[in-house]
């Protein structure tokens, strides 16, 4: 198994090395210091790397659009430590979270809060991904625009916390209806759990 | 719209034979100058291999079909190719004229012309003309004799074939006689494709 | 092909033939889309080298960040698509801002071999093929942000040309991505992935899709024959100084140095009409030879016409009406880049061709440049005999960007 905690392209190790300082440092911005951008956040190509500065590496951040209702965070988390790391929660100034998976019940795929958190395995990646497990938003206060950064903090099992930022994307892919009756014909056979 | 057709297709096959035989003939007889080059010029004055008693004051050329006067070019030059200066083309309908501003001693000149059809074919050439006008020198240099006007309204049938060794070479008259005719069935196919 | 600055591989041969750089974390850096496992990624790298090794097409990797965008200098790729975007009415500077964000995110990743953020189709993003998004804003993308005073003073619709049959359907466009590579499906994922983020922001105004001769079919440096057998676009300027002089703003704000302007038109050229002109003709329309493209008065391609040759009839040999009389310029600061793509339709039930060019021309000065050149053929070239215009469109080409910025940061910013 190659190591994972590389990036597939030299270019990019730079803007890498930018980001994991800024993650580190806890700035949800980064990059394009030198743009008074008019946007409260200022998202830019490098926001979306990942960094093994924090407790885990987060690769390719990014949050579906939505006006309102729910929505998920995505990415790649990257273990890089020699023991197994358990997200227990997340947050962000948008709206409630909670870790969610989905899984098949009764012939039907079902999301529903994932138990006993995320774990990462040591030396290893977990993929955060529309139709597997993801970061939900369970009721987002304004619009998550397209373009939008938004921050995100992660909370572990031993009580560290890590915070990263995200880049919304509009995102019709995978179908899934994480608010129901809002996105177009959602999935047949996928359907939620109780929320909450 | 188009010359796309060589021979109308109504004609008898044998008549196209022959039209080709013919023209088989007459390319022979004409190996300079490609044969065809101005069979889109109707008439011209002056006349092809005119032998004119005094200088032309205008050059006038017909053409087969209406011209684009945006594209409309008519060049006159001496024997050395020096460019005798001229009037800017008037495109009228079919026809185009330039005045002569400069002096024609005696001598061979040549008439050279660049059109283009309202439908946007180009067609080019050029004829030569002989000035000798008994009342000025053989070897005139300076101020030709630009006598009276001649030929300005005289208009003829152009010639078939252009080059000036085509009158030389195309002696009989029944020759002639057939080579228009060939020349005739064939315009068409061939009137563009002087380089 | 001789790329200026010369491309590189992407490293992604070696991430596939087992280098210390994982192309399971490439794959699995797909956040979200990507199904597969490390071993499975590692496994599908396999599968795709085999015994043959992976062209050098396909994995041949243009810079994308940098002072100036790429696209325009780069050597023309095989395959373009010319996408012009109307940005919708609440579209006002953040929210375009937020768009080229996300655009130029697609793009910085694509252009390198690496999916986009979100890609749904992961696999089709590994094969740059020399693929570059060149971003382009129309008068009314500054008029929606509200900064006009940032607008290059050139980039303003055409004065209309008596030539012109202009169809509303080609013409304008707020934001134009102009996407090429040399091959089409890369081309056609990354159009995919660019409209779908666009999406929340704009429409899709007009889409030209056309092509050039694909790499290898003939030696690199050649310039492209349109379809009319015309080699087209000898008269560009040389890559380095002339090139430079003509295409990019050298000084000003930050908006405006190292950015370039474009004009695309549809030029519909009618193959049946000029099926009729026999090969002379068609010289004497163009001024050059069809073989070698030299001037009617040389014998190679890049011989300095001389347009007061005369031939035996007295008449230039190079006519005055010909496309390279009225086109020709000498000074270097005059002279527009051409970038010229083919198009080839769908022939009507009669066999009729739906053939053009997608003429695109880059210059730092629409009026200096483009406009004198344009205002001669219009008045007096003989291939508008065979040529109308169809559609027209003008972008600034604002500058590049480097790794931690985005395109148009120095207008909207």
């Amino acid at each position: 198994m190659p190591s994972t905690t590389r990036f597939g392209s030299r270019h990019r190790s730079a803007a890498l090395v930018a980001t994991a300082a800024l993650l580190a440092a806890g700035v949800a911005g980064c990059g394009s210091s030198d743009a008074s951008t008019a946007a409260a956040s200022s998202p830019s190509v490098s926001a979306s790397a990942s960094t093994t500065a924090g407790v885990v590496g987060i690769r390719d951040p990014w949050v579906k659009a939505a006006d309102k209702g729910m929505t998920a965070a995505f990415g790649t988390l990257v273990n890089d430590a020699d023991t197994d790391v358990t997200i227990t929660g997340a947050s962000t100034e948008a709206s409630p979270m909670e870790l969610h998976e989905m899984t098949m019940k009764d012939g039907k795929m079902v999301m529903q809060a994932k138990p006993g958190g995320i774990v990462i395995k040591a030396k290893s990646t977990h993929v955060l991904e529309p139709g597997g497990d993801h970061l939900m938003l369970m009721d987002v206060k304004r619009p998550v625009q397209a373009g939008d950064e938004l921050s995100f903090t992660l909370t572990f099992a031993d009580g560290r916390t890590q915070t990263f930022s995200a880049v919304a994307k509009p995102f019709t892919g995978a179908q899934e209806s994480y608010a129901p009756g809002h996105g177009a014909n959602p999935t047949p056979g996928m359907s939620m759990s109780p929320a909450s | 719209m188009k010359h796309s057709m060589t021979v109308p297709s109504s004609r008898p096959r044998a008549v196209r034979l022959g039209a080709a035989a013919l023209a088989a003939l007459v390319v022979l007889l004409i190996p300079a100058t490609p044969a065809w080059a101005h069979n889109s010029l109707r008439s011209a004055s002056p006349t092809p291999d005119a032998i004119l008693p005094s200088a032309p004051t205008e050059v006038m050329l017909e053409f087969m079909q209406r011209l684009d006067p945006a594209f409309t070019t008519i060049v006159l030059t001496d024997s050395a190719k020096r460019r005798i200066s001229t009037g800017d083309p008037v495109v009228a309908g079919v026809k185009s004229t330039v005045q002569v501003t400069g002096t024609l001693p005696n001598g061979t000149y040549r008439v050279g012309y660049r059109v283009v059809a309202a439908d946007g074919d180009p067609v080019q050439g050029s004829y030569p003309f002989t000035v000798a006008d008994p009342s000025a020198s053989a070897a005139p240099s300076g101020d030709g004799a630009t006598g009276q006007d001649a030929s300005s309204s005289t208009t003829a049938a152009v010639e078939p074939g252009g080059g000036p060794g085509v009158g030389l070479l195309v002696g009989g008259g029944t020759l002639a006689a057939l080579s228009v005719v060939a020349a005739g069935l064939l315009w068409r196919r061939t009137a563009r494709r002087r380089p | 092909m001789s790329q200026v600055p010369a491309p590189r591989p992407v490293s992604r041969r070696g991430l596939l033939t087992g280098g210390a750089l994982a192309a399971g974390g490439a794959l699995a850096g797909v956040a979200g889309v990507t199904v597969i496992g490390d071993q499975q990624a590692e496994d599908r790298a396999d599968s795709l080298t085999g015994a043959v090794p992976v062209a050098a097409v396909g994995t041949t990797v243009e810079p994308f960040h940098g002072p100036r965008q790429a696209g325009v200098a780069t050597d023309p790729q095989a395959h373009a698509s010319f996408v012009a975007l109307a940005l919708r009415p609440d579209v006002d500077r953040a929210a375009a801002g937020r768009m080229l964000r996300l655009l130029t995110d697609d793009a910085a990743r694509l252009t390198q071999g690496q999916p986009a953020l979100a890609d749904t189709e992961a696999e089709l993003g590994l094969l740059p093929a020399r693929l570059t998004v060149t971003f382009g804003f129309g008068p009314g993308l500054y008029r929606a942000a509200g900064v006009d005073d940032r607008r290059p003073a050139s980039v303003a619709d055409l004065p209309s040309f008596r030539i012109d049959r202009l169809q509303p359907a080609w013409c304008g466009g707020d934001l134009l991505l102009q996407i090429c590579a040399d091959d089409p499906i890369t081309v056609a994922h990354a159009q995919r992935v660019l409209i779908k983020d666009s999406r929340p922001f704009a429409t899709v105004r007009w889409v030209q899709q056309g092509f050039r001769r694909s790499p290898g079919v003939e030696p690199d440096g050649r310039t492209q024959r349109n379809l009319f057998g015309q080699l087209d676009g000898t008269a560009n300027p040389l890559p380095g100084t002339p090139m430079d002089a003509a295409v990019w703003v050298p000084d000003g704000p930050a908006w405006l140095r190292d950015s370039t302007t474009l004009v695309v038109r549809r030029i519909s050229m009618n193959l049946e009409t000029w099926d009729l002109l026999g090969r002379p003709d068609r010289e004497l329309a163009s001024g050059r030879r069809l073989d070698t493209g030299a001037p009617l008065t040389g014998t190679a391609e890049h011989d300095e016409p001389d347009f007061a040759a005369t031939d035996a009839d007295g008449l230039t040999v190079i006519p005055d009406f010909s496309h390279l009389t009225r086109a020709h310029v000498t000074d270097d600061r005059q002279r527009i880049l051409r970038r010229p793509y083919n198009y080839d339709g769908a022939p009507t039930a009669e066999g009729h061709a739906d053939s053009g060019l997608i003429f695109t021309s880059y210059q730092a000065d629409i009026a200096r440049q483009f406009l004198p050149i344009q205002r001669r053929l219009a008045e007096r070239d003989l291939l508008n005999e065979w040529t109308t215009p169809i559609g027209s469109a003008v972008f600034a080409i604002p500058p590049g960007c480097p790794s931690d910025g985005w395109i148009g940061e120095q207008v909207l910013g």
